[in-house]
């Protein structure tokens, strides 16, 4: 069979060249983000990331891929994710959804993706306790945010703290697994609150730390809550030296870069755990881990499809994952964990783990770092 | 603290999957590789070293007895039944062999964990309440024993309650527990002879 210069080739990597120059391949990307609601700002993160990667994408000439972003919106709204995302793979040849921010709604969709074959790309930190076949876990699961960020409290401040999160899965687990780490490392919970999602008010958890004088503050509240709570807190302090960041700080698996606009001087002090902070003051809350991990996951993709050929999906991860830095049995990441606290308005690192592997059940403590400190022994 | 379920450590613990088509059990196997076990496949027959996996997962559509080196309901492992047909002589059979948890087929991405949990909790339950159950019919086969050194004991014109007293306070001394102690005045006594109505 014969071509002639006119008739577009299809080179062996699936890219197209008509007269010479490559044209790329156009690819349907499903982007399922809240513009609004109560964790906004998070949404916001991670979805400027995702589109900051397609642009990067379509304008790399050397790249076979162009990305297409199909976009839906579901406002916050749980009962909305799952339809949604049922209609993004619908009305268009979207194989791969770049979505969610609660775990709620993570488990809402799940169901469609079984049906559809399709995959969620989800780029925030999570309870874990899951590995779905459809999702790829880019960010931290509790071993790279939760253990560390214990072990560092435990070691500077003790094993008496109050947990505080929002009133769904993530705060739940998160505090569970703190419960259970504290009791195994001797220590005592002094109180444990949940908040509904958007909740401000909280002058009983305020009281209530005020009279129990905790050691160190875990907070998974999500957004608004969070946001009334820091404020509050840092209000506390101003009244009460004991509560300020020296002595019982806040805590947090779920604070970046990407919130600190919101938060002003309440901000001060909070310390956070995450696979990366911003050396220098982020404009804006951009370059968040949550904003970063999303842009290279749209990269990791581009290369997969690239190299994925004819094979279906689920089978060329689970063949070749390693190679794009996807773990086949989990669908997690290797990640570095910084424990860093906020200062002048930048996150300092404090503390810093390399390559540390995924354990989304916590069932291998091998892979759960901690700081070895010498004990103290009594010499007679 | 109690009531919480703990997570066990489960990095390399061998999961065997006792199923006839392997294909149809990869979801399951899937899961249980990203939750940190090795997993084994095996059908019909076990391998010898199948009594030292750490838990089975066993089918009870095509399972039959002769299948496992043990007798129905003597694991030495948490078992997990994977339930296709609900016809209750399934059921019984599952139950028969001992299952700690069930997981319905077909085994998609989620339910593994769940399993292993349930699993593991019921398997550490049964195996303390039947040590329990042990030392319980050992006091209780023991009491002829403790009637016998409470009767000694008595024997130098105290009541049976102060005897009863006194064994209890030697238990305490020798530290351990009544009915050993009561063997142990029975048995110097036979030694010394002053039990002749022992045999």
């Amino acid at each position: 069979m014969a071509f002639g210069p006119h008739v577009a080739l299809i080179s062996a990597r699936g890219a197209f060249f008509v007269f010479g120059v490559k044209v790329k391949r156009t690819v349907d990307l499903g982007v399922l983000y809240s513009s609004s609601g109560t964790y906004a700002a998070i949404s916001q993160a991670v979805l400027r990331g995702t589109l900051a990667g397609v642009e990067e994408i379509n304008a790399d000439p050397s790249n076979p891929i162009r990305f297409q972003p199909i976009v839906r919106d579901p406002k916050g709204q749980l009962e909305r994710y799952a339809p949604l995302c049922a209609e993004i793979l619908e009305s268009s040849k979207a194989r791969h959804v770049f979505g969610c921010v609660t775990s709620s709604s993570r488990k809402e969709v799940i169901p469609t993706l079984d049906r559809t074959n399709a995959m969620l790309w989800y780029n925030l930190p999570f309870e874990g306790f899951e590995t779905s076949n459809r999702v790829i876990y880019n960010h931290a699961c509790a071993n790279q945010h939760l253990l560390p960020l214990l072990s560092w409290c435990f070691g500077n401040f003790g094993t008496m703290p109050y947990l505080i999160g929002s009133n769904y899965i993530w705060g739940w687990e998160t505090c569970r697994v703190a419960r259970m780490r504290v009791e195994d490392a001797g220590g005592q919970v002094l109180g444990e609150r949940y908040l509904p999602l958007g909740e401000e008010d909280v002058a009983t958890l305020i009281a209530e730390i005020e009279s129990l004088r905790p050691r160190f503050i875990l907070n998974s509240l999500v957004g608004a809550s969070s946001y009334a709570f820091l404020r509050a807190y840092a209000d506390l302090g101003r009244r009460d030296p004991y509560f300020r960041a020296e002595q019982c700080p806040v805590v947090s698996c779920n604070l970046t870069e990407a919130e600190l606009p919101l938060l002003g001087g309440a901000a001060e002090g909070l310390v956070s755990v995450g696979p990366h902070f911003c050396a220098s003051q982020s404009e804006g809350g951009r370059d968040s881990s949550f904003e970063n991990i999303s842009r290279q996951s749209v990269h990791t993709l581009a290369a997969m499809l690239v190299a994925q050929g004819e094979q279906p999906f689920e089978s060329f991860i689970a063949e070749q994952g390693d190679l794009f830095g996807i773990d086949p049995a989990t669908h997690h990441s290797t990640l570095e964990v910084d424990v860093a606290q906020v200062r002048d308005g930048v996150f300092k690192v404090l503390h810093h783990w390399s390559d540390v592997a995924p354990d989304p059940y916590l069932t291998r403590p091998a892979r759960h770092p901690r700081i070895d400190r010498p004990r103290l022994s009594v010499v007679s | 603290m109690a009531g919480l379920l703990g997570i066990p450590n489960l990095d390399q613990a061998c999961a065997l999957v006792v199923h006839p088509v392997p294909d149809h059990a990869a979801a399951l196997m899937r899961q249980l590789k990203a939750i940190g076990l090795r997993v084994i496949h095996a059908w019909p027959d076990l391998p010898a070293w199948a009594i030292t996996a750490d838990f089975v997962f066993y089918d009870t559509d095509m399972g039959y007895d002769a299948q496992f080196p043990w007798e129905p309901g003597q694991a030495p492992m948490p078992m997990i039944a994977l339930v296709g047909s609900e016809a209750p002589g399934r059921i019984e059979w599952a139950a028969r062999m001992g299952a700690d948890a069930l997981l319905l087929k077909p085994v998609g991405s989620s339910g593994a964990f769940s399993a292993l949990l349930m699993a593991h909790h019921s398997f550490e339950l049964r195996q303390s309440l039947n040590a329990e159950i042990k030392q319980l019919r050992h006091r209780v086969s023991a009491r002829q024993t403790v009637v016998q050194a409470v009767a000694l004991l008595s024997a130098h014109g105290k009541s049976q309650d102060a005897a009863y007293d006194q064994l209890r306070q030697m238990a305490m001394a020798w530290r351990i527990n009544v009915e050993d102690a009561a063997l142990r005045i029975v048995e110097n006594a036979k030694d010394e002879g002053n039990l002749r109505d022992c045999n």
